[in-house]
């Protein structure tokens, strides 16, 4: 055993340098190996040891939910016995762990029911001070843990903490931002967004469709005055309003969006003509035949667009002057409402295009 | 009357499972607890219940396979009702296409499900007694 320990060191001493730093590279990495092994091995146990330990409370916390829910008294007091359990609950809520079993389990249940059983949760999460762990998380510097405090408050409907969650609307990360929006829209309705009034920072095209989403699932649809956040100095703000008046047909605001058609954002613009259209405003149509040329092309794309929707025999001048405009669209747009009207009309509409390729690609021109 | 009325109850959120067991058993039933389809299955062959609670959504066979092994295998008219959650439209109707009997979406409340759960028991004796 020596005489092979000493054939090892005599092996390396004379061995070429480079061999010698091979061996002893291969060596650092046997130890990595061996060390990251022992490590996720060690890893491994304590997260199964976790899992059980999880596994155990939560089931114990789900019967003490369970028996929570069913010692209740007809009257709203809270009985012996639900002391008891709110009394235990909130000691197991000290530990971060616990604390964490405790919500998943009342969230497992109450995302499942509704009714008085739900409420009673939502009760239980304020009488064992879980609560107070969730707003005090508003108060953090890292912007996850505030996400969390408000995705939190949000899910067990807590309406009071409203003031401290609102500080937070500019907030400088759009995941906290968003949570916001969503707990002030998902606990307040459309009163909830009244956040729009104050909000400096942008509202992306994915935060809106959310928005709107959750209020179509409402059952009252009653909605307040947009026309303050159609005059909103944030672009973004305007641009949901203006969906909003889309889906909501808040026709009472026409002024409003009439103006936003001199608005200095062209998306804005076009957002304008398209709602105008859909809300079959001629007026408007009349007004944008009349500074056409002033406008971009999106713009007049737009207006063509709204035209194709509400069209009649005085718009025949009109399209005929752009049937040969340089815009393909345009001149297709132009050339489809022509065609719509004179089968509507009855009208003996002569279509002259000089544009001889353009003829034989769309073949739209049939009319005589 | 209720007391002698057999629920299998198919679902695998443990609380929700839980909640449901003690509200029907104050009602009177017995209930079987599955928490995924297979056991379901298995239940349902072994004791022919009245009324089988299903959740669409479970481990190793889903509520529409319990609906249909009811329905095809086993040809047994016991009243099934579904429990969906939102989005799952599609399988809600799949789940009346293959022989469900009623549905609650997600969430639901309890007292609501009890009612239905006697509205249908109370129609069924009828029919039976009837035919």
């Amino acid at each position: 055993m020596v005489n092979i320990y000493f054939y090892i060191v005599e092996y390396f001493k004379y061995s070429p340098k480079i061999i010698q730093f091979l061996w002893a590279l291969s060596a650092v990495f046997v130890l990595i190996i061996i060390s990251l092994s022992i490590y996720l091995n060690h890893l491994r146990v304590r997260l199964r040891a976790k899992e059980r330990i999880k596994a155990v409370y939560q089931k114990k916390y789900e019967s003490d939910l369970i028996e929570y829910l069913y010692s209740g008294n007809e009257v709203d007091e809270i009985s012996y016995e639900q002391q008891i359990i709110i009394d235990y609950l909130n000691k197991c809520a000290k530990s971060s762990l616990k604390r964490k079993i405790i919500i998943s389990t009342l969230l497992k249940l109450k995302d499942e029911i509704s009714g008085e059983t739900s409420d009673a949760i939502q009760r239980l999460y304020c009488q064992t001070g879980l609560v107070h762990y969730a707003s005090s998380k508003l108060k953090s510097k890292k912007w996850d843990v505030i996400a969390k405090g408000i995705n939190e408050l949000a899910q067990f409907e807590i309406k009071e903490a409203h003031n401290d969650v609102i500080e937070h609307i500019d907030h400088p990360k759009r995941e906290v931002r968003k949570e916001i929006q969503m707990y002030s829209v998902k606990l307040f309705r459309f009163d909830g967004l009244e956040f729009l009034n104050i909000l400096t920072t942008q509202l992306s095209e994915w935060d809106q469709i959310q928005l709107l989403e959750i209020l179509q699932k409402f059952e009252s649809q009653n909605m307040p005055d947009i026309t303050k956040w159609l005059q909103s100095s944030n672009d973004s703000v305007v641009s949901f309003a203006l969906k909003l008046a889309k889906i909501y047909n808040q026709y009472e605001a026409k002024e409003h969006i009439v103006a936003l058609l001199n608005h200095s954002s062209q998306e804005i613009r076009i957002e304008s003509i398209t709602v105008l259209s859909n809300f079959g405003d001629i007026d408007t149509s009349v007004v944008l035949k009349n500074d056409f040329n002033q406008r971009s092309i999106e713009e007049q794309v737009a207006i063509f667009k709204m035209i194709e929707d509400l069209n009649d025999t005085s718009d025949i001048p009109f399209l005929l002057e752009h049937v040969n405009n340089s815009n393909f669209e345009i001149k297709v747009l132009a050339t489809k409402i022509l065609k719509e009207l004179n089968n509507r009309e009855d009208n003996n509409i002569r279509l002259i295009t000089t544009d001889i390729e353009y003829s034989e690609k769309t073949g739209l021109i049939k009319a005589s | 009357m209720n007391n002698s009325k057999k629920i299998v109850l198919a679902e695998d959120n443990s609380i929700l499972a839980l909640l449901l067991k003690y509200k029907l058993e104050k009602e009177g039933y017995t209930l079987l607890m599955a928490k995924d389809g297979k056991e379901a299955l298995e239940l349902i062959e072994l004791n022919i219940p009245d009324i089988i609670l299903t959740d669409i959504m479970m481990p190793f066979v889903s509520g529409l396979e319990v609906i249909s092994h009811v329905r095809n295998k086993l040809n047994l008219s016991i009243p099934i009702i579904v429990f969906s959650s939102s989005g799952q439209e599609e399988m809600v109707l799949n789940a009346f296409n293959i022989g469900a009997t009623d549905f609650m979406s997600k969430p639901f409340s309890p007292n609501e499900l009890i009612i239905r759960i006697k509205r249908i028991l109370f129609n069924k004796t009828i029919f039976d007694k009837t035919w």
